[in-house]
């Protein structure tokens, strides 16, 4: 493949607009005439709402117009939306609030003072209620009810469960009853959150035709426009989400927010232009963040390490409406069953209704956690079996062409290789079992290495489904690729643009890319299911192909030469092997003028997963998930001063199969970036809260990691796939998976260094008494 | 509800006067507050939307510009304050349309990713590479100690930032 597109770095093409500050984010757009919005919140984390009066907030002058749950009809939305998991939230509260900073009415004024001058005179009268905050206290029979919700095939006298996820196989009491060694552990993985950059924010403009313009710092344009259209009972056509550059989402950016709801309402109710930008106080408080999980998990071996069986019990701190906990104890399950082979298995996974806000997907959705128990208690069955880490993993790792518990083939998977890599080029048994040695040694900083196994799917089923694209040729052989595809800063538009020009024989700048508008561009899966490089890279290049197609008829007129004889390159069709060619413009020309003037347009589109009807079953986890999965295997080296309990991460290295890479320097600032955020996560970062209250909603005391805490962060990538012509490639996810290995390596490093295994997330080091006396 | 008090509290005050700022070597008349700060000079009044508000409580360092070649928190100083002062935002770094080096780097070293910490940190490294022409790894570090980003791991701003020493 000389001179291919295909496997390179190639620059990405949004770099020149963002480096001179001409790219325009959502909080970019000015409108003459635009009003500020502002929400105000509930006080109380649980409370009937007995009346809101806004008469006073309406007489400010500037004040424009006030919104509560009697504008909002009685329309509920939930991340999911099925008759198992009714949608359970109203995009303003109605009677009853459930959490601290829940969204009791909202306001637009013609600036920020005034917005929060009516929002100060809005009087509203609660009746407290009784609240609870952990998952335990709240599952209890006597537990205040969060809501009143009844799941019918409920295991357990249990309350406030707003979703189960069950699956069993295989014969787990015989697993346990032969098992040489059975170990049962409890980790907590605690409350953290995604800190994108660009606040959340929203501009609405409902226009004098009725149709509502609206950009919105987000993951996937028509997503949201299936909320909106749903929420605002407005058809889908009278909705355009235009593109607006994206400052950072990590999954915190997908969900319908109030304030998307609150500002297109309050722009169709002015007539006027209407901003929302979030506070990041209110950030940190009151939106959206990732799930605390604790896990129960039960492991039964035999004498070499061969997991026999495990029992799985998830508790999700679900927060007071289900948002995507229905989801991630679904995904729980997924990213147990997938890297390793698990012969039986009893999984239950419990979203639990709790009065803290509502969570959402983060970077990992789920796979961070399970596997932070999992591979923390395999190198702890290890360490009593006498086995290295790499052995154990090893033996249980799954091998190309495995089907998991559902039916999907994991088709090419480099597990193996992953793990046989990663620990030869780190030595890492060598220094495992060094680290180990000197554990009782004297000396205070002592080092670790630690491994940790993953895998993530790549796109399923779930709303929109599917990416379609467009190719249009212009006159003169350069051409536009129109794709609903968001770039939140992964490289979409890079990356579907290189596959667009590689199948054209053109260059990067003879592409141009017409993205994430809704109006314009066909629909797009979004960047949040992680499979946009698979699901709508393969619909643009079926788009090029078909355009192609097309440009080759005519060119094969214009040398009178056999389609199959021709290639594209540089604007021009050549006879293969030949010198002879026509340039792209005349075959255009030709074609308009045979075809009643059709300019070449190309089609394409594909589905989240090609043959599956319906997604995975939130209910059982049977059915088809993903046509791809992706696998690594990562390694962590850290410091740790045992009498202050200092931690630091010397490297990290990770090896990952992602089928191959279509653009390897964009790869690598995955990998990087989920280094950085798996370091912080490890160590510390924490969302705190008591009694529903955040009480460090900052960036500083939420302790994001800084260019202090740069991790030198090594690649080995495992190719298992290839690019081939006129086939549907199969690429493999990269963009969250990689959170979860390298998480976990950093405890088990830090329990190579110390001997003790984190139980709890971040990790606290135990200091010796006679060392902090 | 602090930050939003005191911006009703700040935005209280009616006094407001024309002051010149000198902004990419052009000088600015622009009425203001007192209380304004100069991020909300330069992004509302100048439009100048390149300097990007993360925090507005001086902790990410999105807003970022030189003053006097200095990095400077826009969200933390007044518009008033800058007054005689020369100030620099990302849209005054590329000179007639030519990236500077810095910014060259960031493409060419996969440093951008959602771009929205890239403007604060152009400017950071840019005023440590005209006032240290070949900075050391953890030189680099420290100079963008205040910049926050959530995409890169920092890995690929720092290395952007090594290739140009001696050439910014």
């Amino acid at each position: 493949m000389k001179d291919t597109l295909i496997g390179k770095s190639v620059p990405r093409i949004d770099g020149p607009a963002k480096v001179t500050g001409e790219a325009k984010y959502t909080v970019d757009i000015q409108i003459p005439g635009m009003l500020c919005a502002k929400i105000l919140r509930s006080p109380l984390p649980h409370a009937k709402i007995l009346s809101i009066d806004t008469s006073k907030a309406l007489k400010i002058p500037g004040v424009k117009a006030v919104i509560t749950g009697r504008d909002a009809w009685d329309v509920r939305h939930g991340f999911v939306e099925t008759p198992r998991y009714p949608a359970d939230q109203y995009v303003l509260a109605n009677d009853r609030v459930r959490y601290v900073g829940e969204e009791v009415a909202a306001v637009a004024a013609v600036d920020e003072a005034t917005a929060m001058r009516a929002i100060n005179a809005i009087d509203v009268t609660y009746e407290e209620l009784p609240a609870v905050f952990e998952p335990f206290e709240a599952m209890q029979p006597e537990a205040p009810e969060i809501h009143p919700v009844e799941i019918p095939d409920l295991i357990g006298d249990f309350k406030n469960i707003g979703g189960q996820c069950s699956r069993s196989f295989g014969d787990l009491d015989a697993a346990f009853a032969k098992a040489y060694l059975v170990r049962k552990d409890r980790f907590d993985a605690q409350l953290r959150t995604h800190c994108y950059l660009e606040p959340q924010a929203t501009v609405a403009h409902y226009d004098q035709g009725g149709t509502l313009h609206v950009w919105t710092s987000s993951m996937g344009g028509f997503r949201k426009r299936w909320h909106l259209s749903r929420t605002l009972k407005m058809p889908a056509n009278r909705i355009q989400v235009h593109k607006a550059w994206v400052g950072g989402a990590f999954g915190g950016k997908i969900d319908l927010f109030s304030h998307e709801f609150c500002t297109s309402l309050l722009s169709i109710k002015t007539g006027s232009p209407v901003r929302y930008v979030a506070e990041r106080e209110e950030i940190f408080s009151y939106y959206r963040h990732s799930q605390p999980l604790i896990i129960d998990l039960e492991t039964a071996v035999d004498k070499d390490g061969l997991i026999l069986g495990q029992k799985v019990r998830c508790y999700d701190n679900g927060g007071a409406y289900r948002g995507s906990s229905v989801v991630m104890v679904f995904l729980s399950w997924g990213f147990v069953v997938l890297p390793y082979r698990i012969p039986a298995l009893d999984y239950i996974g419990y979203a639990v209704y709790t009065n803290n806000p509502v969570r959402s997907p983060q970077r990992g959705h789920g796979a961070p956690k399970i596997r932070y128990a999992v591979e923390s208690q395999l190198d702890m069955i290890a360490e009593e079996l006498g086995l290295d880490p790499i052995t154990i993993r090893l033996r249980n790792a799954r091998k190309p062409g495995e089907v998991l518990p559902n039916g999907d083939s994991i088709k090419n998977a480099g597990l193996l290789e992953c793990i046989q890599q990663a620990a030869d080029k780190t030595d890492f048994v060598n220094k495992y079992a060094k680290n180990r040695s000197l554990q009782m040694a004297s000396g205070n900083i002592k080092r670790g290495i630690g491994m940790g196994v993953s895998a993530y799917f790549t796109g399923s089923l779930i709303y929109p489904n599917n990416s379609a694209a467009i190719i249009k040729f212009n006159d003169d052989g350069t051409a536009h690729l129109l794709t609903g595809a968001t770039d939140i800063g992964q490289g979409a538009e890079t990356v579907l643009a290189q596959i667009a020009a590689h199948e054209l024989g053109l260059q990067m700048e003879d592409i141009q890319v017409i993205a994430a508008d809704t109006g314009t561009t066909p629909v797009d899966i979004g960047s949040w299911i992680s499979g946009l490089t698979m699901v709508t890279g393969n619909a643009v290049k079926k788009a090029a192909e078909d355009a192609r197609r097309q440009l080759i008829a005519a060119g094969s007129k214009l040398l009178q030469a056999a389609p199959e004889e021709l290639v594209l390159q540089n604007k021009r069709i050549f006879i293969k092997g030949t010198d002879t060619s026509v340039p792209f413009d005349k075959a255009i020309a030709l074609h308009i003028e045979e075809q009643q003037g059709d300019p070449i347009v190309g089609k394409g589109s594909r589905r989240g997963h090609e043959k599956a009807e319906i997604g995975p079953s939130l209910k059982n986890a049977r059915g088809a998930w993903s046509d791809s999965y992706a696998f690594d295997a990562q390694v962590a080296e850290v410091e740790v001063d045992i009498r202050t309990g200092q931690m630091k991460v010397i490297n990290a290295l990770t090896a990952h199969d992602c089928g191959f890479a279509i653009n390897p320097i964009l790869v690598e600032g995955q990998i990087d970036g989920q280094v950085s955020m798996a370091v912080g996560q490890a160590m510390a970062e924490e969302v705190i809260m008591n009694k529903g209250v955040t009480l460090n909603p900052s960036l500083l005391d939420y302790k994001l990691p800084t260019a202090h805490e740069m991790v030198e962060s090594g690649h080995l990538e495992i190719t298992t796939e290839s690019y081939e012509p006129d086939q549907a490639f199969i690429t493999k996810e990269v963009g969250e998976g990689l959170v979860s290995g390298i998480l976990v390596a950093i405890c088990n490093a830090v329990a190579n260094a110390t001997g003790e295994w984190p139980k709890e997330l971040p990790i606290k080091i135990t200091i010796a008494e006679e060392d902090w006396r | 509800m602090g930050i939003s008090d005191m911006k009703e509290a700040k935005t209280k005050e009616k006094s407001r006067r024309i002051i010149t700022l000198s902004v990419n070597k052009e000088e600015r008349e622009v009425p203001v507050h007192d209380n304004e700060t100069l991020l909300e000079v330069l992004r509302t009044k100048l439009h100048l939307t390149g300097t990007k508000e993360g925090c507005g409580t001086g902790e990410c360092g999105s807003c970022t510009v030189l003053l006097d070649g200095q990095p400077v928190l826009a969200c933390l100083m007044l518009a008033i304050e800058a007054q005689g002062k020369k100030i620099t935002t990302i849209e005054g770094i590329a000179i007639n349309g030519q990236l500077s080096p810095v910014q060259q780097a960031f493409i060419d070293h996969g440093a951008v990713q959602c771009g929205f910490c890239t403007p604060g940190m152009v400017l950071s490294a840019t005023a440590l590479l005209a006032n240290n022409t070949s900075p050391t790894r953890p030189e680099i570090q420290k100079a963008l100690e205040g910049n926050l980003c959530r995409c890169t791991g920092y890995n690929k701003i720092v290395e952007a930032i090594e290739s140009v020493r001696n050439k910014a």
